[in-house]
């Protein structure tokens, strides 16, 4: 399980720029910056075709008038991610619990891991998008729809991630547990949760990736009003370049914000601070 | 020993007559592997007994035994008259490799054995901290485990184990992953603890000096499939002084009892993989 890290601390995914300085955030900035401003300026001098690559400060401008009273709808933009981050975090949850419980239940039990292991095996590589067609004729056109994708494209990476976590820990944590007169509760809640966090944190960052991709196509698939996904798709039919662009912008920025900032923050509250690597 | 009668002192706080653990001819197989051929012995209230063998002669079986985590395949093991069916919280454990929470900061990790029990926090902390404080730990209390070097993780250890107040007190190898100043000043630290904490204590162990220095008894095993081979008393005052002549005739003793046993062990071993090569060839 996880590794004590006092005496050599892997830093791994450590992205501090601490030893090189300014040199490092300079050549971040300009990796993101430069091609903004070069595609801003081919694009306003006519050298690409600028209906199929408008310049970055319309698309910008776009997103602002659309996040506004007078967007079309108004405050479209905000409708669109808030409804995007719903089924998200609502997919992820349901995900994260119940992924957590079988995993938990697999790991603990070396008959149940026997049995279930190949049907996971199995369904754990079919593209979520592939279940789509099918909650579209169970559920229809809903955000139940979307959940239930989300769900899927998040729950199978937890149940792994967490049932070989569980084999990782060591057998004599229950022990003291239990020779302190724990229940099985209290060993669930004080011991293998805790116990398990690392890999609870890499499953769930791992799984927000999966479900963020299946998320934004469900919604091209399935929704019929709001979403990022739906954004995309509504504005191709009508050729809103900008729109589109924008929309992937937005896809990235909050799928990073997601990964790194919000998990990130998590980890450091936990895992960073209790001196465990996690496993990846 | 007719030397030592002589030297005999009351002991501290006088290792009870009464029996506190009983194990009648227990017998342990993992698979079809007899790991355990017969082990009887009685271990008395409030005494240190010392367990010592060869390596990998079921030593640390036996303390899992006693603490509930494995069954014996035949024979009775008892604390209190009562058989032993499981883990429980009148027999507190302590491992080589210290097992702490990392997720739980000293003063936590030690507090979890009453926090279970559902002891109240502004107690438990109470408690907790007179443990932390005669295991030197004072100071260290929010600290969490990943910044601790490997002594102060085993007085954690031995803290958690003793502030739920077991009866008995299991030690699995306690030093064995210590280096040798540290294992040294952890020996007279637990001469100490004995003292003050009182309890019966069953410690496994490979090094002969830590068993004659802390224990009031040496069970010696056999190799597997184990018995016992030796019960030997070690009738000294405490703290004990590695140097003392008395207690270099006990370790003198069971080291022969234990280096015969090992050159038996091997010996047979050598036959076998040499009939095994013979077969081969």
């Amino acid at each position: 399980m996880s590794v004590e890290t006092s005496d050599v601390r892997l830093e791994r995914y450590d992205l501090s720029t601490a030893p090189f300085g300014a040199m490092v955030g300079i050549g971040r900035a300009a990796l993101i910056v430069v091609p903004l401003i070069l595609w801003e300026l081919c694009s306003r001098f006519g050298l690409i075709n600028g209906f199929l690559f408008p310049p970055p400060s319309m698309i910008l401008y776009k997103l602002w008038v659309q996040s506004g009273p007078i967007g079309n709808p108004p405050y479209a933009i905000w409708w669109h991610v808030a409804y995007s981050m719903l089924r998200l975090l609502s997919g992820i949850t349901l995900a994260v619990g119940i992924g957590t419980l079988i995993g938990v239940a697999l790991g603990m039990s070396r008959r149940a891991r026997l049995v279930f292991q190949p049907i996971i095996s199995i369904l754990m590589p079919v593209p979520t998008l592939a279940w789509t067609p099918v909650l579209l004729l169970l559920i229809g056109i809903d955000n139940r729809t979307t959940i239930l994708v989300v769900f899927l494209a998040a729950v199978f990476e937890m149940i792994y991630i967490v049932a070989s976590g569980i084999e990782m820990m060591n057998v004599k944590m229950l022990w003291v547990a239990q020779s302190m007169g724990a229940t099985r509760w209290q060993i669930f809640w004080r011991v293998i949760i805790p116990g398990i966090f690392p890999y609870l944190i890499t499953g769930t960052r791992l799984g927000t990736g999966y479900a963020w991709r299946a998320l934004i196509a469900a919604e091209m698939l399935a929704a019929s009003s709001y979403g990022l996904g739906f954004m995309i798709y509504d504005a191709s039919e009508y050729m809103n370049m900008d729109v589109i662009y924008g929309g992937v912008m937005l896809i990235a920025v909050l799928g990073y914000v997601l990964e790194n900032v919000l998990i990130g923050k998590i980890e450091a509250a936990t895992t960073e601070k209790w001196g465990v690597l996690n496993e990846r | 020993m007719s030397v030592d009668t002589a030297r005999i002192l009351p002991l501290r706080n006088g290792a009870g007559t009464n029996p506190k653990i009983v194990a009648k001819n227990i017998q342990k197989y993992f698979g079809n592997v007899l790991a355990m051929e017969d082990i009887s012995c009685s271990i008395n209230e409030r005494e240190f007994v010392a367990i010592i063998g060869p390596s990998g002669c079921g030593k640390s079986t036996f303390l899992y035994l006693i603490a509930g985590f494995e069954k014996a395949s035949h024979g009775e093991l008892l604390i209190n008259n009562v058989p032993i069916t499981g883990p429980g919280p009148d027999r507190g454990i302590v491992f080589q490799e210290f097992v702490l929470f990392p997720w739980l900061t000293v003063l936590r990790n030690v507090t979890l054995g009453l926090d279970i029990k559902g002891v109240q926090r502004q107690e438990a902390e109470e408690r907790a901290r007179k443990w932390i404080r005669l295991t030197g730990l004072s100071g260290f209390e929010d600290a969490y485990p990943s910044t601790l070097s490997g002594g102060m993780k085993q007085r954690v250890a031995i803290a958690r184990a003793l502030t739920y107040d077991p009866e008995v007190l299991l030690l699995d190898e306690p030093f064995g992953a210590l280096d040798v100043q540290t294992k040294n000043y952890m020996i007279q630290d637990l001469q100490n603890l004995w003292l003050e904490a009182n309890r019966t204590i069953v410690m496994i162990t490979h090094s002969v000096s830590e068993a004659v220095q802390l224990a009031d008894r040496v069970l010696v095993l056999s190799s597997r499939p184990s018995r016992i081979i030796a019960d030997v008393a070690i009738k000294l005052p405490h703290p004990r002084d590695l140097r003392d002549p008395l207690l270099r005739r006990h370790e003198d003793e069971i080291t022969a009892i234990l280096s015969a046993e090992v050159d038996k062990a091997m010996s047979l071993e050598r036959q076998a993989s040499a009939k095994a090569e013979r077969r081969g060839s």
